[in-house]
């Protein structure tokens, strides 16, 4: 009998623990709770930050014995370069391509320079169901939701959520993430969905246009989400359907979420 | 040392992905603890973590406790059933937990609105996670019991 008392009533305090979680989840996602929402959630970041620093300081000291700090430092210098330089020749070519098409037909211009604001990257999402990352910049450095988050590579994701010092951004990665992009070489549309593996594409087919390993997915700017022209990978597998209306593939990204350090968050994007 | 699980899971075990899972060491110590103290110690540190959790990620605070609680709550009915616990034991209520703490978390998503993921990839990420934990939760266990060794009992009053 005890033990069947004893049974009901750690029953009864889940019930009841559930039901408050329940009433906090329901209350803290209204609008009115944004802000105390923000508030507390930047709290943690200092603490974050600082396990950053530590984890970062430990891989160094780790490092040491072989000199391997040094060899990867030059090896993510030049891999920066390199994907600068290659995010920036197809950034070229894509646009000269559509300039071309449009220039008589739309008298359109495209202005590049954003308003950029830096960030560190000082968090990840808590379990594998989210690919998310924590920064170190808020409202208080004019940090939005919505707002759109590169590295020196190309896209990374979206703000989602930001409080008073620090911001969560959903990354590409993320099950969740969809972008609608554009091939540079082909000019095929297609949606790319986050996953635990690759970022999937979905391509629309079109007569006489295939999709090829190594072309370059761009966001195309459709549904207002992301500017136009912001590079995201290479194609890397192609999976032909003939008996659906689009092919599928998997693009080789050119962030890393698990090593991105820095990133910048651009101020002067508002998404539709 | 919830605080530090949290803290240390957001910023370092990411980096201990397998197969798009990393390990979740709030919820291993919440089912360790659920072992070694009872249900009732389980579903208070569940909710205490699950808080922590939920301000380290975005949307609203509560489905990270929530999903803590449950898995918890399942960890207590399986130890409450056995008559020898052992480290196999203790690795399977991990597995369960991870899968009813995975469960409780879609499915509070999609209480409050959030979009749903698509299952596959539900199914996918949650069973590398529960192989990932399953393994972890045995050693944790023993860290658990080896600390609770090093404090003395407070004296009967």
């Amino acid at each position: 009998m005890y033990g069947a008392k004893s049974s009901s009533r750690s029953t009864g305090l889940f019930l009841t623990l559930c039901a408050a979680m329940l009433l906090l989840a329901m209350l803290s996602q209204q609008t009115w709770a944004a802000g105390a929402r923000g508030a507390a959630k930047s709290a943690l970041a200092p603490l974050e930050q600082a396990m950053t620093s530590v984890a970062a300081r430990a891989d160094r000291i780790a490092a040491i014995f072989g000199d391997v700090s040094a060899l990867r430092a030059e090896n993510a210098k030049l891999r920066t370069a390199d994907e600068q330089e290659r995010r920036q020749i197809v950034e070229l070519q894509a646009a000269a391509k559509e300039n071309a098409q449009l220039r008589q037909a739309l008298d359109f211009q495209k202005s590049w320079g954003h308003k950029l604001v830096a960030a560190d990257v000082i968090g990840a999402g808590p379990d594998a169901l989210t690919r998310t990352i924590e920064i170190d910049r808020g409202t208080a450095d004019g940090v939005k939701p919505g707002m759109v988050v590169v590295t020196g590579a190309g896209l990374l994701g979206r703000v989602r959520e930001a409080g008073p010092h620090a911001a969560n951004v959903q990354t590409l990665a993320d099950p969740l993430s969809r972008v609608n992009v554009y091939l540079s070489k082909s000019g095929l549309q297609g949606t790319l969905s986050g996953g635990p593996a690759a970022l999937a594409l979905d391509v629309q087919h079109t007569i006489g246009v295939a999709v090829s390993n190594g072309d370059w997915v761009l966001t195309s700017g459709v549904g207002g989400s992301y500017p136009r022209g912001l590079v995201i990978g290479e194609i890397a597998t192609v999976t032909r359907r003939d008996t659906s209306t689009s092919d599928l593939a998997e693009v080789a990204w050119v962030n890393e979420p698990t090593s991105v350090s820095f990133v910048l968050v651009i101020k002067d994007f508002i998404p539709s | 040392m919830l605080l530090a699980l949290a803290l240390v899971q957001v910023t370092w075990a990411s980096r201990l992905s397998i197969a798009g899972a990393f390990p979740n060491l709030v919820l291993i110590a919440v089912v360790g603890i659920t072992w070694m103290q009872g249900v009732r110690a389980g579903l208070l540190w569940g909710c205490v973590g699950g808080v922590l959790l939920d301000l380290t990620a975005s949307g609203p605070v509560g489905p990270h406790a929530l999903a803590l609680l449950s898995a918890a709550y399942v960890t207590s009915l399986w130890a409450r059933n056995l008559e020898r616990p052992n480290a196999a034991h203790a690795a399977l209520t991990a597995g369960a937990g991870t899968v009813v703490y995975s469960v409780t978390l879609v499915l509070t998503d999609g209480l409050l609105g959030t979009p749903a993921m698509d299952a596959a990839v539900v199914a996918q990420l949650t069973f590398a996670a529960a192989i990932y934990n399953a393994v972890l939760t045995p050693f944790a266990i023993e860290a658990i019991r080896r600390l609770r060794a090093l404090v003395p009992d407070p004296e009967p009053a």
